[in-house]
């Protein structure tokens, strides 16, 4: 039975198995369809109601002495007058601007208490007897008419109705202070334009942003999340718990199948929960006649959007549900399971949180982030943000990247002797070195998780580095030629080394044939052959930035100026022999484990060119990666792959650095050209025969001497 | 053919203190096609720790075992093919039926969806499960589950079976149908494995008895040998006079 197979068969069963619980459908269909409609209409009549309640309660104003409360009864009718007149004088001019109910005027809605001082009208505050307190600094306020009058308003601000209060009676000092100017603009003959210098209008061009693009990507992280944790739970931990565990094991399949199939259970549940919470959040806003409220473009709910909406979850569903079950694969029992969710769900949110922040924006290490980056790309669609396809894949590669650790860890634990068997002893048995049985390959779980951590790590620092326009690039190319051997050589050995996997076998460091080192040789000559044209026909579909090819000018301009071996040394050498160690040494060997051939070799030479991050550079670095891949797989050994790649990088850096060499050839590399037919053909016959003296693979090694037990 | 062959297999945990706890030490025995093999002992003797290292759900410290001609260590899917095994304890799905149930487990054997209905029909009628196939799991008795749990263990029809307490908590009734069951397997030609702390029920199933007690074999056997050794009838009997002579033994070396 083949390996999809025995998947869809694990898939359909547990989906029916899930679907059947009661607790899954309560979550997954009462909670949106019952939950949402109650909570948001609720909310919202619970807010429209206090506000309008708030234009018709009684309030009472405090004063000092019976003259100031004339005083403000005087302003509260002159007032009042002033905004029936204005009321007057807008429904003459436009009558259809009668959509925001008026509140009462503010004289019908206080009462004025005379208070003896000032003292005894800050406690009344104090203790609410009332809502706000004014004092004038003098009796005769409005008289004297040219002179500045001082007006303190005292109130409680963690009170909600004297707050109210409060901003009445500045509009209604806004409104009075406005006559007043008038008044004295024209006692002393001045223009009306006399206090405003400057006539400004302000024209926002920008398309109205809704709230709902703002809070919708959060929200959506929390929706995917509460429908993952459920089936993570129980398609794990719950099976250890129930005792089905152990029947499942002992059948003829694969972990990684299982695994496999409950993570797609895992994802489909929480797309059908997220899908469901959606449409519920949408129908209610759009029937109950709030799409106003939420999206302030006043256009209403963009339905369209929604959709765009759904089509990002997917992604983003795959890493959480990933996610979900590497962690609950860990738990014995569903209690355990949820305490191991909780920091998790934490976890997801701080770089859900920190996309959602308004400055964030979805470039540098964002590109990368893990949540991070799917909460930002989805905002970018729902804003209508143009996204360049550089970066969109960037976000997915990356995504699916730490979605497929995330499910390798998942079946490295899953199954587990002392996960499935309480009596084995403590989970610290997992990390407990003298427990680890020395093997000869890394497994998939502990180097694609390494990749995976290394991806933004190496994202990171090669931003960082990248020079500025006035920096000095050789000092960086330095740093990251240090950088290169300890994070990406140095690192896995020492991990393999914790874990007893025995680091000469699993890199391959074994004498290649001779024929497969002249084969690495001639490889490496003319494999810039066909890259070239790779090259060629990749910019020709995607084009290259401005940016990126100003950036390769003056990187190269720099380099001219050194000594070429030290630049081959440090950008073609160092380089070569640390990306094969980690990409066809670590990388490929731990898939060799889980993976047939093929599928090896192009995972790890996909994962090589995404490592790249230049997008418009995949098709040329990851085909790179499946002939050095192939290499080393045939020869069992890394040498003819670092030698191959040692080579091709230094003829590149030789056609930048000194293009003259080229040209003494009769080749020349301009911008844009095709090689000469001769040189083409000559190129792609010697790759095509270094495949040829590849040939058959190397015949595996004897075991070397790893006792088994 | 010996079809289940266990080589001076070893498990150690680590043990609360720090130390290492020897839950089985030295576990070596064999058995002949057609046979039923009892692994009897007290509770905790190390039985199903034997078990789960013959099945491949555990890796022993040292030690193997071959199960049909495989190696547990490293040919596992093989043994996983030849094998029928129901775990002590074992859970069914609560939310599926049995006969989905076994449709399921027939699949991941390999069979195509046709072939495992077949199958699935074949055991409920065989096993007569008829009258609760179309029930939900989680609303069969402890009995009827049981059952259940041995028509997944035959799912495939393998040559060897391994049945851990597979009478554990069950009443009479039910007890004497499992057994049934058991006996009619091995009359079929099945080597079956037969671990059990209910001595006297094994003394009627068993064509060899291996006793086991803090993870060794103290006496392997015939019913008949082991009466002759020990000058006991009862298999209760014959176990504790074992245990006492081995104590005893032990008490005059220290």
């Amino acid at each position: 039975m083949s390996s999809v197979h025995r998947i869809r068969t694990v898939y359909q069963k547990e989906l029916i198995d899930i679907l059947r619980d009661r607790r899954t459908l309560i979550a997954m269909i009462v909670v949106p369809i019952v939950l949402y409609p109650l909570l948001m209409v609720g909310s919202l009549q619970a807010v429209s109601i206090q506000a309008a309640s708030l234009d018709e309660e009684k309030y009472t104003i405090g004063v000092v002495g019976r003259d100031q409360q004339n005083l403000l009864e005087y302003m509260l009718q002159w007032d009042a007058k002033l905004v029936s007149q204005e009321k007057m004088a807008d429904e003459n001019a436009e009558s259809d601007s009668d959509d925001k109910k008026d509140a009462a005027p503010l004289v019908d809605l206080v009462k004025i208490i005379p208070i003896k001082t000032q003292e005894a009208l800050q406690i009344n505050i104090r203790e609410r007897a009332i809502h706000v307190g004014i004092v004038f600094n003098s009796n005769e306020f409005l008289k004297a008419i040219d002179q500045q009058n001082g007006v303190t308003i005292l109130s409680d601000k963690a009170e909600v109705r004297g707050q109210y209060v409060t901003g009445r009676l500045q509009d209604m000092f806004e409104r009075l202070s406005n006559r007043l100017v008038e008044q004295r603009k024209q006692r002393a003959a001045l223009p009306t334009y006399f206090d405003q210098p400057f006539a400004i209008e302000y024209v926002n061009l920008s398309a109205p942003q809704s709230i709902l693009g703002q809070i919708l990507p959060l929200i959506l992280i929390l929706m995917t999340i509460t429908g993952a944790i459920y089936p993570a739970i129980d398609l794990t931990a719950g099976e250890r718990e129930r005792g089905t565990l152990e029947s499942l094991m002992v059948c003829p399949v694969p972990v990684i199948d299982l695994v496999v199939g409950k993570f797609l259970v895992v994802t489909t549940v929480a797309i059908m929960g997220a899908t469901l919470n959606l449409a519920s959040v949408t129908a209610t806003v759009y029937f109950g006649g709030f799409d106003m409220l939420i999206a302030t473009s006043g256009q209403g709910l963009p339905l369209a959007t929604m959709l765009l909406i759904l089509v990002c979850l997917i992604p983003f569903a795959v890493l959480m549900s990933a996610m979900m079950l590497a962690v609950c694969s860990f738990a014995r029992t569903f209690k355990e399971a949820q305490n191991y969710v909780t920091p998790v769900i934490l976890a997801a949110l701080l770089p859900g949180g920190m996309a959602a922040l308004p400055a964030a924006r979805l470039e540098g290490v964002m590109l990368v982030l893990p949540v991070g980056n799917m909460v930002l790309l989805s905002r970018e669609l729902l804003l209508g943000a143009p996204v360049p396809v550089g970066h969109l894949l960037t976000v997915l590669f990356s995504t699916t990247l730490y979605a497929g650790a995330a499910v390798a860890i998942a079946a490295a634990l899953f199954g587990k002797e002392s996960v499935v068997f309480a009596d084995t002893g403590s989970l610290k048995t997992l990390l407990s070195r003298k427990l680890f049985k020395p093997t000869r390959l890394p497994s998939v779980a502990m180097s694609l998780l390494y990749v995976s951590l290394l991806f933004p790590a190496w994202f990171f620092v090669q931003s960082a580095l990248s020079p500025g326009p006035n920096e000095n690039a050789v000092g960086l190319l330095q740093t990251s030629a240090w950088l290169m051997p300890l994070m990406f050589v140095l690192m896995p050995i020492l991990i393999m080394a914790f874990w007893k996997v025995g680091v000469k076998h699993a890199l391959s460091f074994r004498v290649p044939s001779i024929r497969h080192l002249s084969a690495a040789i001639l490889l490496g000559l003319c494999m810039w052959v066909p890259a070239h044209e790779l090259n060629l026909i990749q910019f020709q579909l995607l084009g290259m930035p401005q940016a990126v090819a100003a950036q390769a000018e003056s990187i190269a301009a720099t380099l001219q100026a050194l000594p070429i071996v030290g630049v081959i040394l440090l950008i073609a050498i160092i380089p070569a022999v640390c990306e094969e160690l980690l990409f066809r040494g670590f990388l490929m060997g731990g898939l060799s484990g889980a993976a047939r051939k093929w599928p090896a070799i192009l995972a790890s030479a996909a994962i090589f060119g995404v490592f790249h991050f230049l997008i418009f550079k995949f098709i040329v670095t990851a085909t790179l990666g499946v002939m050095l891949g192939y290499l080393c797989w045939q020869s069992r050994s890394i040498w003819p792959a670092i030698i191959a790649h040692a080579l091709h990088n230094s003829l590149a850096v030789i056609s930048v650095v000194s293009p003259t060499t080229f040209e003494r050839l009769g080749i020349r590399l301009e911008d844009g050209a095709h090689l000469p037919w001769t040189v083409l053909f000559i190129g792609c016959g010697a790759v095509v025969m270094g495949f040829v003296m590849v040939g058959k693979r190397s015949p595996s090694q004897p075991q070397a001497a790893i006792v088994t037990a | 053919m010996d079809m289940v062959i266990a080589d001076n297999l070893v498990k150690t945990f680590p043990a609360p203190d720090g130390k290492e706890k020897r839950a089985v030490d030295g576990l070596t025995f064999r058995v002949g096609e057609g046979q039923i093999y009892g692994l009897l002992g007290p509770n905790g003797a190390g039985k199903t720790t034997s078990l789960r290292m013959l099945s491949g759900l555990m890796a022993p410290t040292s030690g193997g075992a071959m199960l049909a001609g495989y190696d547990v260590a490293t040919q596992p899917q093989e043994v996983k093919r030849v094998l029928g095994f129901l775990t002590a304890n074992t859970g069914l799905y609560q939310r599926l039926t049995p006969r989905e149930l076994l449709v399921y487990f027939a699949q991941l054997h390999g069979m195509n969806k046709l072939e495992a209905f077949d199958k699935a029909d074949h055991l409920i009628e065989w096993l007569g499960l008829t009258d609760f196939a179309a029930l939900r799991c989680g609303a069969l008795s402890t009995g009827q589950k049981q059952r259940v749990n041995i028509a997944r263990a035959l799912i495939a029809d393998p040559p060897i079976l391994i049945m851990d307490e597979p009478t554990l908590g069950l009443d009479v009734l039910s007890n004497r149908i499992i057994l049934e069951y058991i006996k009619r397997e091995r009359d079929r030609g099945k080597t079956i494995i037969l671990s059990t702390h209910y001595l006297d029920e094994a003394e009627d199933m068993c064509d060899n008895i291996g006793l086991i007690y803090d993870g060794t074999l103290v006496a392997e056997g015939t019913l008949e040998s082991l009466r002759a050794s020990t000058d006991e009838q009862r298999l209760s009997n014959i176990f504790l006079k074992i245990i006492h002579a081995s104590e005893k033994v032990e008490a005059a070396i220290a």
